[in-house]
């Protein structure tokens, strides 16, 4: 089997915290990986170690991407080669008009590919289909970035990025949290969509709400700073049932 | 004429070395203030010393038959064309403020007896454009802006220097707004490489019921202040904007006195601060709410962004109150960009470079956004982004 992106012995701390002790995880191309695990077990900084973030400093181990070891790559090129994280929670940035900045990120990844960048005209097209399809308002066009957005609208707005930038490996944190009915569906709709047999999914969540919908191909469950037990998707129920306590590790 | 002369004379002295008369109330104001020094609490943040010391050559400014253009432009001081229909006059300044804080503004009414006295018809749009050609020379001149009651008129203002060296410009507005007039200037410099300093003193009269906007856009390299009076008579506005952008070692910013007069009256004053390199900006900005002033509003805001660790901001909001009916707020911060903000753009492929340029103009956009024309509003946009570019090769 070979995977996408592999995770060996990660060790990560945020400030003097050690929060990762050596977590092992693979990303097969292709499938959906569901993260779940308590509060503060580490999933969050897991997403975060993978895309760079400074919060975390990486004291072991190694993220294997496309058989390269990215532990040192800067946040823009992992971007630019694929990996995308949707935050749990997105920051709001006044001033900066939501369809400028897409744009400018759709044109940066054009501009690695070696593909012609698009003009405005081009790229608003693009943007009016995915709104609609995620049932968006079209002044989402116009705002500032998730500026006064609704937790839910913030979600959306991070499925749209993912929709338009189109990435190998897509980190979801969280992205069913606060999220009614409609907004559920529409979003599982976009990460549907984006199912092509090669792209993978790492799907962090608390409820098994959001996996009805989008089908994981395996459980993971992460206890302090390790993954502790991979399943197939019958362990949802045997979770929500008996709770992590009841997890043997592996 | 080396300024630096005129430190620590009385009367006379300044009379022979100025060769005037007749002007003694005005002399006796700047001496009484003194030629500023890094002592003078105005220019205490500013290398005003730098600007005084050269030797600089004098310039005769004798009037022309201006031209015909679609704005005023004015040459070292001297008006050498307009818009069809608009009314010019060499005159000398009627209203000069006796209890004016800078003492530049006196020397700038003793240097310039001729003001260029310019009335605004109407409900007019005009551009203001100001060339420099002389090196080594102190250019002065004053212009006096009339506008009248019940009009609405604009106010364009844009630099343009031809690589000159070691100038000092000292000019500055003397502006009447009569009763219900709304009168909305808009300041924009942005010569990086400008080879001069400027110092800009103005005075602005906003009579009952007017409407001052004031808004500037400071992009320049090198030094300038400008120092800014406006006084407030009943149910007066003022609106006063400005955005700063430095680099480098270059020093410049905005000292000005609010002062309200009239009851009813408001003002709001916002700065926003960019600063990279070793540059220093200041916003030395004090709001005075005089005993006649019941019922005033007063809003005073200065945000700084420290784009390097050496850049400074000397932010000094102010407010000297002689009433209790009133409504008043000040404050100032300075930080860097926000670390999360940064992150998020990059997490989505955008350079740090880049990331950084959208969250500064973000930052600015705000106050360039306020202006309405279109067509000013891109051009500002543009130099901003030229000027900023220009500093993050
Ligand atoms: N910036 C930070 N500073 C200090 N501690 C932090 C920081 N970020 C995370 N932590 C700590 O690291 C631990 C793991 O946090 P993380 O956000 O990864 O948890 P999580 O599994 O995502 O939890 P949740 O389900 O609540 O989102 C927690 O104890 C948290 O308090
Ligand atoms: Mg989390």
């Amino acid at each position: 089997m070979s995977s996408v992106m592999k995770i060996e012995n990660l060790q990560a701390k945020i400030g003097d915290k050690q929060i990762l002790k050596g977590l092992n995880l693979e990303l097969e191309p292709g499938k959906v990986h569901a993260i779940m695990g308590p509060n503060g077990a580490g999933k969050s900084t897991l997403s975060k170690a993978l895309v760079g973030h400074y919060d975390v400093e990486l004291t072991g181990g190694d993220i294997i991407y496309k058989g390269k070891n990215i532990n040192e790559m800067e946040p823009e090129e992992r971007a630019l080669e694929g990996i995308f994280l949707s935050f749990q929670h997105p920051v709001e940035i006044p001033g900066v008009n939501n369809a400028y900045f897409l744009r400018t990120a759709l044109n940066a990844k054009r501009k690695h590919e070696g593909k012609e960048e698009l003009n405005a005209a081009e790229f608003l097209r693009l943007m009016r289909d995915h709104l609609e399809m995620l049932g968006m308002k079209s002044d989402m066009i116009s705002r500032s970035l998730n500026e006064g957005f609704s937790g839910g609208e913030k979600k959306r707005n991070e499925i749209l990025q993912m929709l338009i930038l189109e990435p190998e490996v897509i980190i979801l944190d969280e992205i069913d949290s606060g999220l009614d009915i409609d907004a559920l569906r529409a979003v599982s709709e976009g990460i549907n969509k984006m199912k092509d047999g090669k792209r993978s999914f790492l799907v962090i969540t608390h409820y098994s709400r959001i996996l009805d919908y989008i089908e994981p191909d395996y459980i993971h469950v992460l206890k302090d700073g390790r993954i502790i037990k991979t399943a197939g998707p019958e362990l949802v129920a045997q979770l929500e049932e008996h709770g992590y306590d009841a997890i043997e590790e592996e | 004429m080396n300024l630096l002369e005129l430190k620590n004379k009385n009367l006379q002295e300044v009379n022979a070395l100025l060769g005037i008369k007749d002007r003694d109330i005005l002399v006796e104001r700047f001496c009484a203030l003194g030629l500023p020094s890094k002592k003078s609490e105005e220019y205490r943040y500013f290398d005003v010393k730098k600007l005084l010391e050269p030797e600089y050559k004098t310039l005769n400014y004798v009037p022309k038959t201006p031209k015909t253009s679609d704005k005023v432009e004015i040459v070292d001081g001297v008006v050498i064309a307009l818009p069809k229909g608009m009314r010019v006059y060499n005159d000398a300044c009627q209203m000069i403020d006796m209890d004016h804080f800078d003492p530049l503004y006196y020397l700038g009414h003793l240097l310039s007896p001729q003001t260029i006295k310019i009335e605004l018809d109407g409900d007019v749009e005009v551009e203001i454009e100001h060339r420099f050609t002389k090196s080594d020379a102190l250019i002065n001149y004053r212009i006096v802006l009339y506008n009248q009651a019940n009009r609405h008129a604009t106010v364009y203002e844009n630099f343009i220097s031809d690589d000159i060296e070691n100038t000092l410009v000292l000019y500055g507005y003397d502006m009447h707004l009569a009763q219900d007039s709304t009168l909305r200037v808009v300041k924009m410099q942005s010569m990086q490489d400008a080879g001069y300093g400027m110092v800009a003193s103005h005075k602005v009269n906003v009579a009952k019921n007017a409407n001052a906007i004031l808004k500037s856009f400071d992009l320049g390299g090198d030094q300038a202040l400008q120092l800014l009076k406006v006084e407030l008579a009943e149910r007066a506005h003022v609106d006063a904007g400005h955005l700063l952008y430095l680099n480098e070692d270059s020093k410049r910013g905005t000292v000005s006195q609010i002062v309200h007069v009239g009851e009813h009256s408001t003002s709001k004053q916002e700065a926003k601060n960019i600063l990279d390199g070793k540059s220093r900006g200041i916003f030395d900005a004090l709001i005075r709410v005089e005993h006649s002033a019941k019922y005033t509003k007063a809003e005073q805001n200065s945000k700084a962004i420290l784009l390097h660790e050496d850049a400074y901001m000397a932010a000094k909001p102010q407010l000297e109150i002689y009433i209790d009916e009133l409504e008043a707020s000040h404050g100032a911060t300075t930080g860097q960009l926000d670390r999360k903000q940064l992150f998020y753009l990059q997490s989505r492929g955008i350079s740090y470079t880049e990331a950084r340029k959208m969250l500064v103009i973000a930052f600015a956009n705000t106050l360039i956004e306020q202006v309405k024309d279109t067509r000013q509003q891109e051009r500002i946009k543009a130099s901003f982004e030229e000027a900023f570019y220009k500093g993050n090769m």
